[in-house]
């Protein structure tokens, strides 16, 4: 084998990314690295050969191994070094570190898989401005067991998305050799999927730039996605000491190692390299270890919540709140150039399982998407919608399946901007109807409210038929975050404050979240009852029987943003009634009520009577009679109520 | 001219922008003297007396208890009584205890809507023979609506927890004659209460020999002569560096020790007890501290003391050798955990009973006894060794200097005098200055 006729600007680059990474590693043995690398010693031409081709209105995504990417990519060492060193120059602030980099359209996680459909989403994202931009996305081997790869394949091929995914295989997933976990062919999966796919190897680099270069031009040019498959060694373990690969083989690998044979070859221009960049990023990492970290208050700086207490008399629409979902996204279709609308089964005439979507796609056909039955890939492109700058509305059929898109929610949406250290935000909403009486069953029924609430920087909504869902919505617009909306399925149908109890008083307050307020309109109130999403309706049905059957007046607080709740205005009724009665439709323990609860007795040092009433916590039951058992009922409402506080 | 004076709530420290009226000693319309206190505020801190500049005719435009911002105007003196708007508005109170809005339950009052009984409610007014229509205009009547408009005092557990008030002793106006307390008074009670309270106090007492102190205290002292106070407060202040506990004070689960040694000395001439206080009074000379409490008393006499020269006593030192009293106990003050009572030289016996009363929580006897004794010597190290003689009758034939008067503490020369007798000569005039 010979070297003489590659370029040697291409070498410098492939010896700056190796002299990094061998230098992670003796910063990592000298206890100066918090945490752990992943190198890519052996794969720095695959990095060179995408990464380092694409222009700058172009777009990276990677991985846990994605160093040489970057470099590659963004030409950056000094930002990467700071980085792993957790400076508060680095790329991110020291937030991100060795697996989470975030610069000039470049972004990785350290999530397996989860990162194709985001960068799927980005790439949709260029092909809806027309601006000519393409992109990639690295993948190991391993990840080749991830679901969220293939339903992105799935659709990128379908939709033709402009996106180039290139799966180094180094043959080790982690330590686990291939042919452990992989069946049948790599190349044949895409292939599967009608998507044009390319093979090359690392140690023929010459040839890898070549192709690779015919690939992205494919992508660019044909507006259409493509498959490389790169092969190549992994001259270093996983990350640190976790390597069970024979040493013979390793040898043979590093043999085998373009650069290996270029040192050997051209020892002279070999070593003149080398030290001159052995140099280069000594002086960095000398200047680099002097800098400061980055302080709390730049990361994070708590901003206390408060509520409006101002109330206005909340006022009845006559028109039922799917209609008015459905004139929003109508609305705003066509004249929000930032909104995309996303789901299954969501184009008309069907326009969705509760028909929010009716005559969107009429109306915008171009940014309304009917997606697969891919929950995973549906919140990942929005997310990489979102990062790209448009304000993507994904639709959960069911809120029960959002489950399978809670990877997207907890480890990319929640987490890019302050992983990123604020280089990013990330606007999606996810919404889904959720809530029993239905008749469903066990996997169509379940309010799971309390699995989102907890998740950080992202706001969880319950819709309410007290007001004008546009209200929400309409604040939705303006958040530079991600909003899960939580919709009722018993709610769509009724009108807006149709049903009115004799002798309240109905109000809203000025939130952008509107809290609502259901009060006896002269007496003072004896009890507090807080209930949210469509066990508001319930309760306010029954406000007067509760009145009859255990002579107290009840006051019904309605929160709207029930991830952070309105605590000042619970808090203040609390104070006066002594009394605080939670009603969820999702099971107790772990719920919205516990935290109510405990953010209420934080603040109120007198001694209360409280009360949570939920769901019992079984799956809810198809059977009519046994559903209205499950969930808290009428009846089971007014006896809890009689029992604990009277 | 109505207005002669307007009286606005002042800026005490720039931690206070409120200030809390706690006394109100006339009613609007009364007529005030010049000097008479007409409003007590509350800091957080201290109470600040504001007093008339003027004679004339109060208004108030502040309730007690409520809190003003400062630079409120909260009373008027007119000059005449006339002059006085019929209704002076009343001022609200500014302080938002809950971060929730008032104005919600009682926007709507009335009702002219139906009103709903409960059937609880419909049964006792039934037995009660009582007529529904006394209820018009409520929206809602539940059995505790009914029990209250016949006067059954409503069951409330939280409520009574806090209404925690002093049981008061009967009072038969044929035998007594009852004075309410002055909000100084009370005040004192609660500062005295809130350490004495719990019982956790103790006292140790010792005796200080006095025979002979004074003939080189009085050397630096310029107006106190014969005076424990200065150097009482001077050695107190060189300990407490090294006895913390006793500059301190219980938080309730901890406990804080002060920094600095600021002295306070209670006085009480006919102005009421005050406490004015030495700041740093460790860093202080004899003399330095002798001029500031001829300064500080001067001003409680003149009634211009400064909250700040009433605030962040660390330790007090009461001294009632003044009164001719021969021993008494002390009452700790509020954040403070010691406090050093002085009582009078006993003459005939030479000496005179220092008391620590200090609080158990934060100390306890034996390092009491160890200052007590460590202060007891050093007051006593300033002792002339010549005290036992009749100093008095030793007298300078030249200058007429009795001995006791020598600043030198050389002592005289025995001599012949130019009339031939036997006398004295002082050094000053045996060998010239």
């Amino acid at each position: 084998m010979t070297v003489a006729t590659i370029n040697h600007r291409l070498i410098k680059q492939a010896l700056t990314i190796r002299t990094v990474e061998e230098k992670f590693l003796s910063l990592f043995s000298e206890g100066k690295l918090n945490g752990t690398v992943h190198t890519c010693v052996g794969q720095e031409f695959s990095a060179l050969a995408f990464a380092g081709q694409l222009k700058k209105k172009d777009f990276v995504f990677s991985n846990h191994r994605c160093h040489g990417h970057y470099i590659a990519f963004t030409g950056d060492v000094k930002g990467l070094l700071a980085e792993l060193l957790g400076k508060a120059s680095g790329t991110c602030g020291g937030i991100g570190s060795s697996q989470h980099l975030c610069n000039n359209n470049f972004y990785s996680n350290g999530i397996q898989g989860g990162i194709v459909p985001v960068s799927a989403g980005y790439a949709l994202g260029n092909k809806l401005k027309m601006n000519g931009a393409v992109g990639l996305v690295y993948i190991g081997d391993g990840t080749l067991g991830e679901g969220a790869l293939y339903e992105t394949i799935n659709i990128i091929s379908k939709w033709e998305i402009p996106l180039l995914i290139v799966c180094e295989n180094n043959f080790y997933a982690q330590s686990t050799p291939q042919n452990v976990n992989l069946a049948g062919d790599i190349r044949a999966r895409a292939e599967a999927f009608g998507i044009k796919t390319f093979k090359g190897h690392t140690s023929a680099p010459e040839q890898l730039m070549e192709d690779a270069k015919t690939a992205i031009d494919y992508v660019r040019n044909e507006t259409k996605p493509c498959f490389f498959l790169v092969e190549t060694f992994r001259l270093n373990p996983h990350s640190k000491g976790d390597d069970d690969r024979p040493a013979a083989e390793i040898q043979s690998y590093r043999e085998k190692d373009y650069l290996t044979i270029f040192s050997k070859e051209q020892g002279e221009y070999y070593s003149n390299y080398m030290d001159s960049i052995s140099k280069e990023v000594n002086e960095m990492v000398e200047h680099i270890l002097l800098e400061r970290e980055l302080s709390m208050e730049e990361y994070y700086e708590h901003v206390e919540q408060s509520n409006s207490s101002k109330w206005q008399v909340a006022k009845p629409v006559n028109k039922r709140q799917v209609e008015l979902l459905n004139n929003f996204f109508k609305e705003n279709i066509v004249n929000n150039d930032r909104m995309v609308f996303l789901g299954e089964d969501i184009l008309s005439p069907y326009g969705g399982a509760f028909k929010v979507a009716k005559e969107l796609s009429f109306l915008a056909p171009e940014k309304v998407f009917s997606t697969p039955i891919s929950e995973s890939a549906i919140a990942g492109i929005s997310n990489g919608l979102a990062l790209n700058g448009f304000k993507p509305f994904a639709e959960i059929m069911f809120g029960d399946f959002i489950t399978l898109a809670f990877d997207q929610i907890v480890n990319h949406a929640s987490k890019f901007h302050h992983m990123f250290n604020k280089k990013a935000t990330c606007p999606v909403v996810i919404r889904t109807p959720m809530g029993g009486r239905r008749g469903y069953g066990p996997t169509h029924s379940q309010t799971l409210d309390k699995f989102l609430i907890g998740i950080d920087n992202v706001k969880t909504v319950a819709l309410n038929t007290f007001f004008d869902p546009a209200i929400v919505y309409n604040a939705i617009l303006n958040e530079e975050h991600p909003v899960i909306v939580i919709e009722n399925k018993t709610d769509y149908g009724k009108k807006i404050l149709h049903h009115q109890s004799a002798n309240y008083v109905y109000e809203i307050n000025e939130d952008e979240y509107p809290v609502v307020q259901v009060r006896p309109a002269v007496s003072s109130p004896d009890i507090t009852i807080v209930a949210y999403g469509g066990m508001a309706d319930v309760v306010n049905s029954i406000l007067s029987n509760i009145f009859l059957e255990t002579d107290l007046k009840a006051v019904l607080i309605i929160p709207s943003l029930i991830s952070a709740l309105p605590l000042n205005v619970i808090a203040h009724s609390v104070a006066k009634t002594g009394k605080l009665l939670v009603i969820e439709e999702g099971s107790a323990y772990g719920g919205i009520g516990a935290e109510l609860i405990a953010q209420v007795t934080e603040q109120i040092h007198e001694k209360i009577k409280v009360k949570r009433i939920a769901a019992h916590p079984v799956p809810i039951p198809s059977v009519k009679s046994l559903e209205h058992t499950v969930l808290p009922d009428k009846e089971r409402i007014l006896k809890e109520i009689k029992m604990h506080f009277t | 001219m109505p207005i002669v004076q307007e009286i606005k709530v002042p800026l005490l420290s720039v931690n206070d922008t409120t200030l809390t009226v706690v006394d109100l000693p006339f009613v609007s319309g009364s007529l005030v003297k010049k000097g008479d206190i007409i409003i007590v505020f509350e800091s957080s801190k201290t109470t600040y007396d504001v007093a008339a500049d003027t004679d004339g005719y109060i208004s108030y435009l502040c309730g007690t208890g409520q809190d003003y911002e400062v630079n409120d105007i909260i009373a008027n003196i007119y000059n005449d009584k006339d002059e006085i708007p019929a209704l002076p508005e009343e001022k609200k109170n500014k302080i938002v205890t809950f971060a929730g809005s008032e104005q919600q339950q009682e926007a709507a009052a009335t009702w002219e809507g139906d009103t709903m009984f409960s059937p609880a409610a419909m049964a006792l007014i039934k037995n009660n023979g009582m007529d529904a229509a006394v209820f018009k205009g409520r929206d809602f009547v539940s059995k505790t609506d009914v029990e209250e408009k016949l006067g059954i005092p409503k069951k409330d557990i939280s409520k009574k927890d806090k209404d925690k008030t002093v049981s008061l002793l009967p009072t038969d106006a044929d035998k007594v004659i009852v004075e309410k307390l002055s909000s100084n008074k009370k005040r004192e009670i609660d500062y005295l209460s809130n350490i004495q309270q719990t019982g956790l106090t103790s006292t140790i007492n010792t005796i200080v020999e006095t025979g002979g102190l004074f003939v080189h205290i009085n050397q630096s002292l310029a107006y106190l002569k014969n005076s424990l106070l200065p150097v009482v407060i001077y050695e107190t202040a060189r300990l407490l560096e090294k006895y913390k506990e006793l500059n301190a004070y219980f938080t309730g689960d901890s406990v804080a020790f002060y920094k600095d040694v600021n002295i306070g000395f209670a006085i009480d001439i006919d102005k009421g007890l005050k406490v004015p206080v030495i700041k740093k009074a460790a860093y202080k000379t004899m003399q330095e501290t002798e001029a500031a409490i001829m300064l500080l008393s001067n001003k409680y006499l003149d009634g211009t003391l400064l909250v700040e020269e009433l605030n962040d006593i660390t330790f007090t030192i009461t001294d009632l050798s003044g009164e001719g009293v021969s021993f008494f106990r002390p009452l700790i003050n509020m954040m403070n955990s010691a406090i050093l009572g002085v009582s009078a030289i006993d003459e005939k016996l030479q000496r005179c009973i220092l008391t620590v009363t200090f609080d158990h929580r934060v100390t306890e006897g034996k390092l009491v006894a160890q200052f007590l004794h460590e202060l007891k010597n050093r007051i006593e190290s300033y002792k002339s060794s010549y005290y036992l003689h009749p100093t008095q009758s030793i007298t300078c034939s030249k200058c007429f200097k009795s001995l006791q008067d020598d600043l030198s503490d050389v002592g005289f020369t025995k001599c012949i005098t130019p009339k031939g007798e036997e006398g004295y000569i002082c050094q000053s005039c045996f060998k010239g200055f």
